[in-house]
């Protein structure tokens, strides 16, 4: 015995000690930088030769994923070493659960209400000043747009989060069979008996909320508000107002196709339904799909009169994860540095269809690029870029591309959908974190989704529970039929069989 | 080198350990969180909310229909195939048997997509009669489950039982009925068991069917991606306790003992 403990043990340390080494050699240089993003958020190479993006300024095509660009880039210029692992999440609440039951990240890509969420929480380390600092070097700050900049720097997150990409919320929809344009310019869509089962909604209590919202609120919205009183109304959190919404989300309950979390997409591309309430970058990627698709089918995006759901993605380092360790947060950093030069930040945008906050002379050749008017358009339309990209940026684009109501353009293409124009920014809302008043409206979400008894009938209350009184009464009379009926007793002389 | 022994308690330990980490610690977790708030107070007001709430127990009832529907769909279509495959001269059952079980080994999100697609060409618009789809999808998932124990019950029937039940005059009819059926109730029940409970929870085919009515499994969840893990895991405790009640219940029924001697007599 002692002898095969010791062979044991011995080969034990044979098969650990290389390992143990190893491992002491890589913590020396390497550090492990753990990344958790979206899923599809991030370029993942492997173009096809065709689809290079040749600008003046230089050309850009994705070879390896990203990620791998990065390592290589940044063991060829720092002096220690940094291996990525990297991870996606679903869904926002998906991202916090995993944190709460205690799964360490260092860098995260949460939406502008989970930043608020972990901001108030403490969670978030900030960026150390020599990310903000004046050189060549640190492309997040020499290359993010004014824009974005001004707007995180308003809600007090600009220490604490570099904005990844932003978008807004509309409908995407197909003009050939919704010619009406003003049945696209509202969020009463959802509710409208005429499109029954022909519209599909997101199925999280956010998106629903705010469309409801800008429902109830429509005239009020519709008729010109100030950018305070926009925003408290869509981010109303009251109980009365909660109970409005689910009446009406009742309604919607009833008209629409579907609730869903992805299979929007392929339903607008195939044509199973009219207009799907989307993400701007979703929206992208669901025209494009559906222009290289078989039937060549044009979908248009629209943003409601209302209002819509300004929101931003944006790269958070966790203390938890970094804890306190230099190397960790220069590799975090230099991370989301790389993903802010402009070359990158054009492969991500292409690949995922997203827009990117980076704005530069790059991103703005890519869109000129991609968008700018070809020699045979009928018509030009100066599309203005300027609010974005800083100084004076005016597009031609192609003017068939947009729908305008007047001076406003208020539906259109790809471009309309990456880079809204001023007058749709106008009506833009940040929608905040619920708070406290998140069960109250998870609440009310559930009131919606699940059957209430007080509106089945009672007639069908009464069938169903005589069915089921009656099958249960058959089988408990049947599991119990020898004790009950027949009578057992063997005659003299017998003995039970099962004895 | 001596043989290196262990006792029989010995080996049990891997498995208890197993049972004890993977079993019963996150069974004690759910109680925990079921009976108390969110600041880790003992309260049944989870509890009472499920009770007191016509939504939940309108849900509750809304997934006993869809699951009860669905195993009743499941085995009027099981029986008569694995009677089929049992019974019958046919030669080549064991592939007609693989041809029913093979679906099973295609992942079920790939086969309920392709079903919608079935589904979308024969009704139009389906997100008409999402009841009725739903009960197809679970059908179509969970059919698999019915057939095998329905099948293994009714290959083992012994044939001289049928025998002398004819020789003794009853006709074919009888015979199933009066032999046949009784011996197959085990298999039946533990078909029922193994589709009623999962298509209770089972949730993701009526998110890809767009069934936008909730069922328990999506009830739980829904409280989950809120952070409430508290009235999430009563309802999880209040589910497992109806398949207690139901696994007892049947347990009276798969003994053997039981059917055969109806049977024999």
């Amino acid at each position: 015995m002692k002898k095969f403990l010791s062979v044991f043990v011995s080969v034990l340390f044979a098969c650990a000690l290389p390992l143990t080494l190893a491992g002491c050699s890589e913590s020396a240089e390497t550090v492990v930088l753990r990344v958790c993003s979206w899923e599809e958020y991030i370029d993942l190479g492997d173009w096809d030769e065709g689809e290079i993006i040749d600008l003046e300024s230089g050309d850009i095509f994705g070879k390896n994923s990203m990620v791998d660009d990065f390592t290589e880039w940044f063991n060829s210029k720092y002096d220690f070493k940094v291996k990525v692992e990297y991870s996606t999440f679903g869904t926002n609440e998906d991202l916090y659960n995993r944190l709460s039951l205690g799964d360490e990240y260092d860098l995260v890509c949460p939406s502008d209400y989970m930043i608020m969420k972990l901001l108030a929480e403490e969670k978030i380390q900030k960026y150390s000043p020599r990310f903000f600092e004046e050189n060549d070097e640190n492309h997040y700050d020499n290359f993010v747009s004014p824009y974005i900049k001004n707007m995180f720097e308003n809600y007090g997150w600009d220490e604490y989060a570099a904005c990844y990409m932003w978008g807004t919320t509309g409908l995407v929809y197909n003009p050939e069979k919704i010619e009406n344009t003003a049945d696209v310019s509202t969020w009463k869509i959802l509710s409208d008996e005429n499109y029954k089962r022909q519209v599909t909604i997101k199925d999280n209590v956010r998106d629903a909320y705010f469309a409801t919202l800008g429902i109830i609120n429509g005239e009020e919205l519709k008729a010109g508000v100030g950018d305070g009183r926009r925003s408290e109304l869509l981010n109303d959190t009251d109980n009365a107002t909660i109970a409005k919404a689910e009446d009406v989300l009742k309604q919607i309950k009833e008209n629409v196709y579907s609730f869903e979390t992805d299979a929007g997409k392929s339903d607008m591309v195939t044509g199973k339904v009219l207009a799907n309430y989307q993400w701007s970058g979703d929206a992208v990627y669901i025209m494009d799909e559906a222009e290289s698709d078989d039937s060549e089918t044009e979908l248009w995006y629209s943003v409601p009169d209302e209002c819509t759901n300004l929101w931003f993605d944006g790269w958070v380092m966790l203390k938890d994860g970094i804890g306190g360790n230099e190397q960790k947060q220069t590799a975090a950093e230099a991370f989301v540095n790389f993903l802010s030069r402009p070359d990158n930040a054009v492969r991500n945008m292409y690949y995922i269809g997203y827009t990117s906050a980076i704005a530069g002379d790059m991103v703005y050749d890519y869109m000129e690029w991609n968008y700018g008017a070809e020699e045979e358009a009928e018509e030009t339309l100066e599309y203005d870029l300027s609010y974005f990209f800083g100084g004076e940026r005016i597009l031609t684009a192609d003017a068939a591309d947009f729908g305008r109501d007047g001076e406003k353009i208020n539906r259109g293409r790809q471009l309309f959908a990456q880079y809204p124009p001023q007058n749709v920014i106008d009506r833009s809302v940040v929608m905040l974190d619920f708070g406290d008043k998140l069960g109250e409206i998870n609440q009310m979400w559930i009131n919606v989704r699940c059957l209430d008894l007080k509106d089945i009938s009672p007639a069908v209350i009464g069938i169903t529970a005589a069915v089921i009184g009656v099958i249960v009464i058959a089988v408990l009379l049947y599991a119990f039929r020898y004790k009950l009926f027949i009578n057992y007793k063997p005659k003299k002389g017998y003995e039970k069989s099962d004895k | 080198m001596r043989k290196l022994r262990f006792s029989r308690s010995q080996l049990c330990i891997p498995y208890a350990a197993f049972l004890i980490l993977f079993v019963i610690a996150p069974l004690f977790v759910i109680v925990y969180y079921a009976f108390t708030n969110g600041q880790g107070q003992f309260t049944f007001s989870n509890f009472l909310n499920f009770f007191a709430s016509t939504n939940t127990l309108g849900t509750l009832l809304y997934s006993f229909a869809l699951a009860a529907v669905t195993t009743l769909v499941c085995l009027a279509i099981a029986y008569p195939t694995a009677y089929i495959l049992a019974r019958s001269g046919l030669k080549k059952k064991y592939v007609l048997l693989m041809l029913f079980v093979l679906p099973m080994w295609i992942n079920f999100t790939l086969r309920i997509t392709a079903l919608k697609e079935i589904l979308s060409l024969i009704e139009g618009n389906i997100s008409a009669y999402p009841f009725l789809n739903s009960v197809i999808g679970m059908t179509y998932d969970f059919l698999p489950f019915m057939i095998l124990p329905l099948y293994t019950s009714l290959l083992k029937l012994d044939n001289s039982l049928l025998e002398a039940a004819a020789d003794l005059g009853a006709d074919k009819f009888t015979v199933f009925l009066r032999v046949t059926l009784p011996l197959s109730v085990p298999g039946i029940i533990s078909g029922m068991t193994m589709v009623l409970l999962p298509s209770m929870t089972n949730y993701v085919v009526l998110d890809m069917l767009y069934n936008s009515t909730y069922i328990m499994g999506s009830l739980i969840g829904s409280y989950f991606s809120a952070y409430d893990w508290n009235n999430g895991s009563l309802i999880s405790l209040v589910l497992l306790v109806i398949i207690l009640i139901v696994t007892l219940v049947t347990n009276r029924f798969s003994d053997k003992d039981a059917g055969a001697r109806g049977a024999v007599l």
